[in-house]
């Protein structure tokens, strides 16, 4: 005998009720993801849609707490061995951590004069900061600070414990430097390989022992074949080259250990009034795939570039825009497990991507 | 008023339950449809491939007063040198996705947000922030998107209100400088001899700094820059109108302007040449008694208001006690360096961005009477 199926009847009532329901869940749902979207702090997953061959996983715009929620400028970005996200919110003079989800952990940093003028207070203490550049993180998890503005680069653990710093930035520093009345460096960006930490100058390349100590120097003024301008992104690849953004020269370098130049990528401009198809716009933030290739943040060209290791073209990537996957006037970037992380400074965010084919 | 065209249909009487749970299924579907749409951009021209016969100058013209990309062959980057085959507009204007609150199709809300995306201190060295920097606070700055009222602007004497180009009148980057490079006046010897990056470049260091020619709101255009140029806007600083009988200072109708003043020739000396007033203090002492070339003559504004430095001791008419500093090291950031750089005439340790203040800067050129 076959059961009688049994049909649910609503009275008219009964549905206007529960379609109110429904609506009610739909229009909360609604204001809750409005809230979260527009409230200006944290993170918000992307998961868009792929743009110029970079595929948007996270965008972040800041701890989304405490007194400062947002970044301000943030120059730089780094992915830590376990895979936490370091930022350098320059803007805020502070280093933000967020894990892997791009969920806020903690920040540390604040601002801080370690050269004053004649005249001014020395406001620096261990940790302070002054417009952070450059970050990079070595392999026992110990994050490495460009600090821009007094000269010097802080090293911090991996839980924004400060450590120590270096080079003094009241004394001269191998053969002379940039840095601000001749001592110091003036440091734009740095890098951390085999028991080294590679930073730039205004001109040159300087290399310290993870303590500190002086190592080496080269590069140097000029517009010749590894002369240096204000060069703003370094990064070593595993087989020790030497890879450097000549910002001002629009051009990459790859340097040997011993500094001598293997390659330029790119060249000054020396005549404005040439029409020339140049390579970069300006060059800023450089990473070194697992592959081998570089990709090249160019500030100007809202893009990043990817170049060979033997410094050939090879495509860009993005574009210029505030949806996830474009960039305004982006600067820093590094790279792990087939996702980069760039710092898109004029956006005030940094994005978490995926390159695609 | 009327009412929007909307019928309620009784929800039981279109086709019992199915037809109900149907029309939720659909409601929410186009609520969330409607959201999503709301958020989504639409792009009909890509404006940011490269392409030879897609140049801004095709649409738009080049920029007033150009006539062909003749900016001299120094490092402009997208300031200048437009042409058919170069995209350079692009870089600070966005034709889609400019901020609604911004202006021009600018990356950044205001001009000098946007002028401070590059000019940092990491290209070069920053603008404003340099002093503050360095632990101290500015005693004097040309101040930007915060005031347009101009000290010394009233020929007649004392401050007026004149209109600039930033929201509610206010001065700002582009009133001085032309980010186009349009219209500016001649290069010349900047206060620093600049890096020793640009020796190595085909011509002199020399550089325009973008300088308009004339200034928003100033009544007259001048070739060189000099007195004339600062008394565009501080015009009760050129007249003795009114009563009002100001410092006098040389214009460039009498020939003499930043790179051609009657400088001391060195240490220990009165010799005296004419020459440019960068890359050493020797210009900025027109000691009483004058040398035959100083006589009749009188400095330009910037031999008093530059960067803070020191130009010699408190010798009163120290002619011989000439301070012998000159720049030696790229950007002058070697402490022994005088002139060094610092950021005028944005921002000053000194008040009125006086070289040297008080009695120290009178006595450069003045032995007071007995």
């Amino acid at each position: 005998m076959m059961a009688e199926r049994r049909r649910l009847h609503l009275t008219q009532r009964q549905g206007f009720i529960f379609l109110a329901i429904i609506l009610a869940i739909v229009l909360i749902a609604l204001i809750i993801y409005l809230l979260l979207a527009l409230s200006g702090g944290g993170f918000t997953r992307s998961g868009g849609e792929v743009v110029e061959g970079l595929k948007p996983l996270l965008v972040i715009e800041g701890p989304g707490e405490g007194e400062k929620p947002k970044f301000s400028r943030p120059m730089s970005a780094a992915f830590g061995a376990d895979g936490n996200i370091y930022v350098s919110d320059s803007g805020n003079n502070r280093i933000c951590v967020f894990n892997g989800r791009g969920e806020f952990l903690f920040e540390f940093g604040e601002f801080g004069v370690a050269k004053p003028l004649p005249g001014a207070q020395n406001s620096w203490a261990e940790g302070r900061l002054n417009f952070p550049l450059g970050v990079d993180v070595d392999e026992n998890g110990n994050v490495y600070v460009a600090d821009f503005r007094n000269d010097q680069i802080q090293v911090f653990d991996r839980d924004g414990t400060f450590l120590r710093r270096f080079p003094d930035p009241l004394q001269e520093v191998g053969k002379g430097s940039s840095g601000q009345d001749g001592t110091g460096i003036a440091v734009t960006d740095v890098a951390v390989w085999a028991g080294k930490v590679y930073a730039l100058d205004a001109y040159q390349v300087f290399v310290f022992t993870l303590d500190g100590e002086f190592y080496a120097q080269f590069g140097k003024p000029g517009s010749g074949p590894g002369d240096l301008d204000h060069p703003n992104g370094i990064e070593v690849a595993d087989d020790g080259t030497i890879y450097v953004s000549d910002s001002n020269h629009n051009r990459i370098i790859a340097y040997a250990q011993t500094g001598d130049v293997l390659w330029n990528l790119g060249e000054p401009v020396s005549d404005i009034a040439k029409e020339v198809e140049y390579t970069f716009g300006l060059p800023r933030g450089i990473t070194v795939l697992s592959d081998g290739s570089l990709l090249v943040v160019d500030a100007f060209e809202h893009a990043l570039t990817r170049v060979s290791a033997q410094g050939e073209f090879i495509r860009r990537y993005g574009r210029r825009g505030t949806q996830p996957a474009e960039f305004n006037f982006p600067n820093g970037i590094d790279d792990t497990k087939n996702r980069v992380v760039v710092a898109d400074k004029e956006n005030d965010r940094v994005q978490v991507l995926e390159l695609v084919e | 008023m009327k009412r929007a065209c909307v019928r309620y249909m009784p929800l039981g009487a279109i086709g019992g339950p199915h037809s109900l749970r149907t029309r939720t299924v659909v409601v929410v579907a186009a609520i969330v449809c409607a959201f999503t749409l709301s958020v989504s951009v639409a792009y009909g021209y890509d404006e940011l491939t490269p392409s030879a016969s897609a140049g801004c100058p095709d649409c738009h013209g080049l920029e007033s007063g150009f006539t062909s990309p003749t900016v001299a062959p120094t490092r402009k980057g997208p300031h200048g040198g437009y042409t058919t085959g170069t995209q350079k507009c692009q870089t600070c204007h966005t034709v889609h996705v400019a901020p609604a609150e911004g202006v021009l199709l600018l990356p950044k809300a205001t001009i000098k947000d946007t002028c401070n995306t590059c000019h940092d201190g990491t290209g070069g060295n920053g603008v404003y922030g340099v002093l503050n920097a360095r632990g101290i606070t500015p005693a004097a700055q040309h101040r930007i998107e915060v005031t347009n009222v101009v000290p010394g602007g009233d020929p007649g004497g004392g401050s007026t209100t004149r209109t600039f180009s930033a929201a509610d009148d206010y001065l700002t980057c582009s009133d001085c400088h032309s980010p186009h490079d349009a219209i500016t006046v001649n290069a010349f010897y900047g206060d620093r001899t600049r890096t020793s990056t640009d020796t190595t470049y085909p011509l002199s260091p020399a550089t325009n700094r973008l300088l308009k020619k004339q200034p928003t709101s100033s009544p007259w255009s001048v070739d060189e820059y000099g007195s004339s140029w600062c008394g565009g806007c501080h015009e009760g600083r050129m007249f003795g109108s009114a009563g009002v009988i100001n410092h006098p200072v040389e214009t460039e109708t009498a020939g003499f302007y930043y790179d051609n003043i009657v400088r001391v020739t060195g240490t220990g000396t009165n010799a005296t040449e004419l020459g440019s007033l960068g890359g050493n203090n020797f210009g900025y002492v027109m000691p009483i008694t004058r040398s035959a070339q100083q006589s009749g003559h009188y400095p330009i504004c910037q031999q008093c208001h530059e960067d803070a430095r020191n130009i010699g001791d408190t010798t009163p008419g120290q002619i011989v006690g000439a301070e012998v500093f000159s720049v030696t090291t790229s950007d002058g950031q070697n402490a022994a360096n005088n002139p060094r750089f610092q950021t005028f005439p944005h921002e000053s340790e000194n008040a009125y961005f006086q070289v040297e203040e008080n009695d120290d800067l009178c006595l450069n050129c003045h032995i007071p009477p007995g």
